[in-house]
């Protein structure tokens, strides 16, 4: 009977967790949550990821960049979360990412649209990117001529801009050696 | 690894996904689970026990962890699949009954987590064997464990469903308009924030900092902004968002009000003292 009155006392102890929600602590880190209009695609969280779970690669036809992350190999870190400039990517409270069967249900992707190099035409980085540094130049305060001018700059990928580079170089001391 | 291993046709004939929800429908007792050691770093382990105590006790459902692999229905395997653990994998998936549903457990135990490419290892039991669930975590959080369990015998329904975005706009990402004019300084505020509580609490000391700087009416007036900020403090109940918060006054937005103003940085109506900061803790 004793027994019994310590039972009563305490209560019950078990969640009801199936058949209530659980709501979890704060701080939980659950699934990735991705904002598919917020990524710019700088795969900065691909670089930082140490189980390869996101990875940013080309598509099949080679005309996209695509952005896929799969669940089933996240440890849940929160790096990706830590060096999203847009916080594209952020853990969210979802721990209920059982499947069964089909193993794709764990995978997300998304497209993105890709710039090309206006100097040799290879593609380097997403158009979203380019467009994001347009907009923080713009709110840093440059003035519409100096924003046109390092549009060029920007829109020409960095083997063509290393070329070029040396290209001024050699010419200015060329230049030096005639006087 | 070269080695595969292909399931004899007895036991693939007796294994088929009808014959397994056959079980699931037909089954007038517990389900026993049997769990597999493939190399897991004990993480997986200590989740899986911490799930079978009262607090979650999945014998709610007829769960019930049983010491032979000759005894279970549901195999869960935990770990990225040693080259060591290949064998004694393959013996207790060959020794259960037949029919039986194989859980690849924890990160490892679906992909191979962050030991997918590691030498010594298969990258994940289903690799190896067919695996019919799979509960992603590293390691799942016991609710996540009851959940995985609970969709394996169908008593809950699958949530995750494969997602594909596409043909989104080349539209940047809204930037918020700067205070100053110049989203330089949010940028040092940020990083400051960043520096001092971290990514997750910066965050959040970022946006509580920046909400008291709008609702000052002028900005260029530092005599005010530091009264507004005082009041905000106040309220605030966390002692470490009270320091940090003076540290980015301090520190940040009076190296940036430099620039517009000649002001004098350590004038006690202007900034945070060194008492008022360790005040704070109080």
């Amino acid at each position: 009977m004793k027994l019994l009155d310590i039972t009563q006392k305490y209560g019950c102890a078990t969640y009801e967790y199936p058949f209530a929600p659980y709501k979890v602590a704060d701080g939980f880190r659950g699934k990735p949550e991705y904002n598919y209009d917020k990524c710019i695609g700088c795969t900065a969280c691909a670089v930082a990821c140490p189980s390869n779970a996101i990875n940013v690669e080309l598509n099949k036809t080679k005309d996209k960049l695509v952005w896929r992350f799969d669940c089933g190999r996240c440890i849940y870190c929160g790096r990706c979360d830590e060096v999203c400039p847009t916080n594209a990517i952020m853990l969210g409270k979802d721990f209920e990412t059982a499947v069964k069967f089909n193993k794709e249900d764990l995978i997300e992707t998304g497209e993105l649209e890709l710039q090309y190099c206006v100097e040799c035409g290879k593609a380097f980085t997403t158009k979203r990117l380019i467009a994001y540094c347009l907009e923080n130049f713009k709110k840093v305060g440059w003035s519409e001529s100096v924003i046109k001018e390092k549009t060029k700059y920007i829109t020409t990928c960095p083997e063509c801009k290393k070329a070029k580079s040396v290209e001024l170089v050699s010419k200015y001391y060329s230049k030096g050696v005639k006087k | 690894m070269s080695k595969t291993y292909v399931v004899p046709t007895e036991i693939s004939e007796l294994n088929k996904v009808q014959d397994k929800l056959n079980l699931i429908k037909d089954i007038k007792r517990s389900f026993s689970v049997f769990r597999i050691d493939c190399g897991s770093c004990n993480g997986c382990e200590i989740e899986i026990f911490a799930s079978i105590t009262p607090t979650w006790d999945p014998e709610r459902f007829g769960f019930k962890l049983v010491a032979s692999p000759r005894h279970a229905d549901i195999l869960l395997c935990t770990g990225p699949v040693t080259r060591h653990m290949y064998y004694p994998l393959l013996r207790a998936y060959e020794a259960a009954p037949d029919p039986k549903i194989v859980v690849g457990y924890g990160a490892c135990g679906s992909t191979g987590g962050i030991f997918h490419d590691c030498y010594s290892t298969w990258g994940g039991v289903d690799k190896v064997i067919p695996v019919d669930v799979w509960i992603p975590g590293c390691p799942p959080h016991p609710a996540s464990t009851i959940y995985g369990l609970a969709t394996a015998i169908g008593i809950l329904d699958q949530k995750l469903k494969k997602v594909e975005h596409k043909d989104g706009s080349d539209k940047a990402p809204k930037i918020e308009d700067s205070i100053f004019g110049n989203t330089l300084f949010e940028r040092e505020v940020m990083e400051k924030a960043r520096e001092m509580m971290g990514y997750l609490h910066g965050r959040e000391l970022y946006k509580a900092y920046l909400k008291v700087l709008k609702s000052v009416e002028d900005i260029y007036n530092p005599v005010k902004t530091k009264q507004v900020l005082q009041d905000a403090i106040k309220q605030e109940e966390d002692p470490r968002f009270r320091e940090c918060m003076m540290t980015l006054h301090n520190e940040v937005y009076l190296k940036h009000l430099k620039r517009f103003k000649n002001i004098d940085k350590l004038h006690p109506s202007i900034c945070f003292t060194k008492k008022e900061v360790e005040l704070a803790y109080d």
